[in-house]
């Protein structure tokens, strides 16, 4: 992975989508912090990464690293955690309910996908699968559903859900510059992921490095 | 044939530089380079982070809070003179809503404690009642003078206006309190005799 990357790239786009994803628009501009389930997600979701190997937190942070670039591995993994507990701080509708639900569904998704998916790009496509659901899910259906303008039969529905679960089904709208910014967060994010340093190609890389670094194993090769 | 070919033969100088030295300098070159890139993606980042964090804490509504925020930040901020003339004016002639849009010009980014002061005194003002106090007013005043308050330096604001008769933060914030708060001395009908500060 070059400097660039590692210093000014990853952490630029993990950073923008911290930022992003707890952008609220409404009559007011508001922005959210992470809660709670969302910090203890983005914990259990990076252990995923690292152990489907979309993740190596050794490349970025080692004992044989000068201390510069342990400070940005440092800076990548912070920031990666931030932006991992931002969206789904995006993705979980705020209080009520819908809430627990969507916060179970994403602790149960990202349990799975720890205990059972193995390889970089199937964790890369399983979590593209899991974001994009709960993103529809938040500000295609739900959004439609409790929007102020929905029309008569939508309000009924949304009456008789709140009544049969005697409240607990409370859903705030927000403006569409909501999802949009949501949006650009979900795709700036799984295109970090991608970016991030994954196992397996470093040993390779490292070998040529030492080569061409010590032309005595060059000549040893060549012999 | 070799002696008429000199130029075929590399110069003394060149031969000096091993192909091994020549990769050792190119590494060198590419890790200082490294080194450069990695120091200005760790200011830049900081700067991003700290930009982010402040964001959250100070959410502010509008871009003009954000541009005044962070001018403020690096003392940079100043309000509108003129502007806020303008609101003084209005205020002593008791044009309240007058006198709050021209504050509202003078420091749009909410960040001069003096003037939301006077903001929050034109809501007292305007919400004073002899029998009642409008309840939304003194509202709208509490916020202002609480942002006065934690705005202005070590939170203690004393305004050197001869017009005031609570001339202090303080003062003004427990005047609104005691106005939105219910309790047995409202219904005193000797209320109606007290006078607007």
């Amino acid at each position: 992975m070059t400097a660039l990357r590692e210093a000014i790239v990853l952490p630029g786009i993990f950073l923008t989508v911290a930022l992003l994803g707890g952008l609220r628009l409404d009559s007011t501009v508001r922005l959210a912090p992470p809660t709670v389930v969302a910090l203890m997600l983005a914990m259990a979701l990076l252990g995923a990464l690292a152990r489907a190997r979309a993740l190596a937190p050794e490349r970025l942070m080692n004992s044989g690293r000068p201390a510069l670039e342990n400070v940005s591995g440092l800076i990548v993994l912070g920031s990666l955690f931030a932006a991992s507990a931002q969206m789904f701080n995006l993705l979980t509708p705020e209080r009520g309910l819908l809430f627990v639900i969507f916060s179970v569904y994403f602790f149960v998704q990202i349990l799975t996908a720890l205990a059972g998916v193995t390889g970089r790009a199937s964790i890369l496509r399983s979590l593209a699968v899991l974001f994009a659901a709960a993103y529809v899910l938040r500000f295609v259906v739900l959004e439609s559903l409790y929007a102020p303008d929905s029309g008569m039969l939508k309000r009924l529905m949304t009456t008789l859900l709140q009544g049969v679960s005697l409240g607990s089904i409370e859903y705030q709208p927000n403006a569409e510059g909501t999802g949009y910014a949501g949006l650009l967060a979900l795709v700036l994010y799984m295109l970090g992921l991608i970016m991030l340093p994954a196992r397996g190609a470093h040993s390779r890389t490292a070998s040529l490095q030492r080569v061409s670094q010590d032309p005595s194993l060059e000549r040893e090769a060549a012999r | 044939m070799r002696a008429l070919l000199p130029f075929r033969s590399p110069p003394s100088w060149a031969a000096k530089v091993s192909p091994y030295e020549t990769r050792r300098r190119g590494t060198f070159t590419a890790e200082f380079r490294g080194v450069k890139v990695r120091l200005a993606g760790l200011a830049l980042t900081l700067a991003y982070g700290g930009f982010i964090i402040w964001l959250y804490a100070a959410q502010p509504q509008t871009v003009a809070q954000v541009t005044g925020g962070l001018a403020s930040g690096a003392g940079l901020y100043r309000v509108d003179a003129q502007a806020t003339a303008d609101g003084l004016v209005f205020f002593r002639r008791d044009a309240f809503p007058e006198a709050r849009a021209a504050f509202a010009r003078a420091d749009p980014a909410q960040r001069d404690a003096q003037t939301q002061f006077y903001i929050a005194y034109s809501y007292y003002r305007e919400g004073w009642g002899r029998l009642y106090n409008d309840d939304a007013l003194f509202t709208q005043g509490l916020e202002a003078v609480d942002r006065a308050i934690a705005l202005a330096p070590a939170h203690r604001l004393v305004v050197s206006d001869a017009d005031l008769l609570m001339k202090s933060a303080d003062e003004l914030r427990a005047e609104l309190v005691r106005g939105i708060t219910r309790e047995p001395s409202d219904f005193n009908p000797l209320k109606v005799f007290r006078t607007r500060k």
